[in-house]
């Protein structure tokens, strides 16, 4: 879908972008990560030629980019930038329309458009297209600049930091609906940033650049377990592996665990407990309040009185975290084991800090690979 | 520090003090003919005793609510008093001169003395302060400005003070008026226009390349710092050279004196402010909405259309704002190299020494620099975008 063959841009002499190659697949989202100065957002650049290469080639879908006309081309590529550069004297919902502006669509035709994308992004259209910019938030504002860039629907989409200028929590908001738009979209993304974690959730791969050279490319997990060189290792951080947990679903690791209600008697409590230490115990309603510990057996009282109750929100996870979201909350409470539960925050199984451990040394075993 | 010192109080005590000074100078002055030198009346003998009990009454009730007064009503109470002042000394005034003027011979003048000046002029600095603290109560605000203006607007359309001499003056010169006046408005219009379609394109030129802006704007600040007086005297020398060597343009009507040096100076001086706000208002564009806009595929065109244009229309009109009410002041001096304009009444009475001639030229130039002044306010208010009212 897009090829950079052997591309160099200098500046004044210095080479921003240096012999630099690297191919990008239909559908698929490529992170381009590097410290400041890496030349990760010029190469971003030389794909809708703000930026013109010194030299190499250029191609999206196998044409020569220097070939189409710059305004054609870019208006056939969304973009979207950190510091939004939403117009200010225009509406939200002329700041989307601007490319089906430009090319020709009519007033109905727009203004639908708008309407579907400010669905897409969460914002409800008849209460957000009117608005200016100076009257949304930081985290609306993004919104708006990521619809902007999907508004001519563009297969192709460059994202310079598009989440770069919100508070961390919001920021965490916007990719976690970036992929659920992603998943739906398919759209071909090469989004820049300086945040590894980012680059770790969203990215299919991962190409680190240093001085103005692709030095990794690869998916995120390989990136981790097996980084190219003392730079990338540097890179990725010593808790690489705490962070490769972050790519790995709790789905796969939820094992069926017995529970009782409140209600059960003695014998159904000795019956569940069986062989292991403890037992959760659910509502009427299936949903985990706390747990029996098999200590507690023998203490005489009713079963309601010896159960170690919990916050449940606080505890449980869902198929969609991740390791490192389980570990964390592990960590954080002192438990060995979470309940997992379902859409409804029924008791489903539980996840196991063992578990945990034997996915980290499975991916460290990658290392020798 | 200097700012407590020029809190609006303190400008508004400034204002009453100098109005409380002027109650024992001249009120009005007797001449016998419109040149000579005339005799002072005080405000008694002018005005009569009558009229002095109530615009002293008025002037103590402001120094007590200047001194006193901190709430809303209490200001408002002030600025009208203020502009009873107003309206009660020019309302005295023209009885007051009918039968002055009745008792002398008919080539009498009677105009105002140093008194009503000084009581007029106090009573508007403390209305602009009384202006500035009633800010965000608009009804309040437009009574205290303009309730007296008003009045002496009605009073002088009435013929209430036809007596007085700056009005016989301008019965007498009535069809001269009208003609320098239109005069003023073409040359100083003029000027403005041409210097906004030469000042826009320099400030553009200069925002757009680095290399052009350091001699653009040495060239216009140059010309900026040369008095007005100046410039218009050093035209004279080539401007007369050249129209001696192309008879031509004698024709044309240019010559070393009269209009054409007239306006090319007005359009010099107008350069600046609309080429340095036009200018300012294109590099202060956020770099991150240009960048959006190259990138979403705007042609150069487009993107100076649609983005570059309307957000920077506001700086750029109101640097033509600067330059028109610049150009009313400097288009009265233009009247020295004969090129017309309300100055001619300036420089005339200066010459013969008749005060009111001088008046009737200034006061409609304060008048429309005023109107241009606020009119252009109206135009910056109309073509700022929705959007950045916000802000």
């Amino acid at each position: 879908m897009i090829r950079l063959e052997n591309v160099t841009r200098l500046f004044d002499n210095v080479a921003a972008v240096d012999g630099f190659s690297l191919e990008v697949d239909q559908g698929e989202v490529c992170v381009l990560i590097g410290p400041s100065g890496c030349g990760k957002t010029t190469t971003l650049r030389l794909i809708n030629r703000l930026v013109e290469p010194t030299s190499g080639t250029i191609l999206v879908n196998g044409r020569d980019v220097s070939r189409t006309k710059a305004e054609v081309l870019r208006r056939s590529i969304g973009y979207a930038i950190q510091s939004v550069g939403l117009f200010p004297h225009m509406t939200v919902g002329a700041n989307i329309g601007v490319v089906p502006g430009l090319l020709g669509w009519g007033k109905e035709r727009i203004s639908a458009r708008v309407n579907e994308l400010l669905e897409l992004v969460g914002l409800e259209p008849r209460q957000y297209a009117p608005k200016y910019v100076s009257q949304l938030s930081g985290g609306e504002a993004q919104r708006v600049g990521v619809a902007r860039a999907l508004a001519a629907d563009p297969p192709i989409l460059l994202m310079d930091e598009p989440f770069g200028a919100v508070d961390p929590l919001t920021r965490q908001r916007l990719q976690v609906q970036f992929l659920r738009i992603q998943r739906k979209l398919k759209k071909t993304i090469i989004l820049v940033t300086h945040d590894l974690d980012e680059a770790i959730r969203l990215a299919d791969r991962i190409a680190v650049m240093q001085s103005g050279r692709l030095v990794q490319h690869d998916s995120p997990e390989r990136i981790l377990a097996s980084p190219a060189n003392k730079f990338v290792h540097d890179f990725v951080g010593v808790d690489r592996a705490l962070k490769r947990l972050s790519r790995i679903s709790v789905e796969e690791f939820i094992r069926p665990t017995p529970s009782v209600t409140t209600s059960a008697t003695r014998e159904e409590l000795s019956a569940a407990i069986g062989g292991h230490r403890s037992v959760w115990v659910v509502d009427g309603d299936g949903r985990p309040i706390g747990w029996i510990d098999r200590a507690s057996l023998r203490d005489p009282g009713q079963l309601n009185d010896i159960t170690v109750r919990a916050d449940p929100a606080e505890m449980y996870v869902t198929g969609s975290d991740t390791l490192h979201g389980a570990l964390s909350r592990m960590l954080g409470l002192g438990f060995k084991s979470l309940p997992a539960v379902d859409d409804n925050g029924r008791l489903i199984g539980e996840i196991t800090l063992g578990d945990i451990e034997k996915a980290t040394a499975r991916g460290e075993n990658m290392d020798h690979v | 520090m200097i700012r407590r010192l020029l809190s609006p109080d303190t400008v508004a005590i400034t204002g009453v003090i100098t109005g409380l000074v002027s109650l024992p100078f001249g009120w009005l002055t007797l001449k016998p003919n419109r040149l000579a030198g005339g005799t002072g009346l005080s405000l008694t003998d002018g005005l009569g005793g009558g009229a002095t009990v109530i615009i002293v009454v008025l002037w103590i009730t402001c120094l007590a609510l200047s001194l006193f007064g901190r709430r809303r009503w209490q200001v408002t109470a002030l600025g009208i008093a203020l502009n009873l002042v107003v309206i009660a000394t020019i309302f005295f005034t023209g009885p007051a001169a009918a039968r002055l003027i009745g008792d002398a011979p008919t080539v009498a003048r009677v105009s105002p003395g140093v008194g009503i000046w000084l009581t007029c002029l106090g009573a508007y600095i403390a209305i602009f302060s009384c202006r500035q603290r009633l800010k965000g109560f608009p009804l309040w605000q437009n009574l205290v400005s303009w309730l007296g203006l008003l009045s002496i607007f009605i009073l002088l359309g009435t013929g209430w003070l036809d007596n007085l001499s700056v009005i016989v003056e301008f019965k007498n010169q009535q069809a001269q008026f009208v003609r320098q006046l239109v005069n003023h408005v073409v040359l100083f219009a003029g000027s403005v226009f041409a210097g906004t379609l030469i000042g826009v394109p320099l400030g553009i030129w200069a925002a757009r390349r680095r290399r052009a802006e350091g001699p653009i704007f040495f060239v216009t600040n140059i010309v900026q710092t040369v008095p007005s007086l100046a410039l218009f005297g050093l035209l004279i020398a080539p401007l007369s050279a050249l129209s001696l060597a192309f008879p031509v343009l004698r024709e044309w009507g240019i010559s070393g004196i009269g209009a054409a040096p007239a306006i090319i100076a007005l359009v010099l001086y107008s350069l600046l402010p609309v080429a340095r706000n036009t200018y300012v208002g294109l590099s202060q564009l956020d770099p991150a909405i240009i960048d959006a806009g190259r990138g979403m595929g705007m042609s150069r065109g487009q993107l100076f259309r649609k983005i570059e244009l309307p957000l920077s229309a506001p700086l750029v009109l109101e640097g033509v704002r600067t330059a028109s009410v610049q150009a009313v002041g400097n288009t009265a001096v233009a009247a020295l190299i004969g090129a017309g304009g309300l100055g001619w009444f300036i420089f005339q009475g200066i010459s013969q020494a008749a005060n009111d001639v001088v008046i009737l030229g200034a006061v409609p130039i304060m008048a429309l620099s005023l109107i241009v002044d606020s009119a252009m306010r109206g135009a910056v208010k109309v073509a700022t975008p929705k959007g950045l009212g916000a802000r």
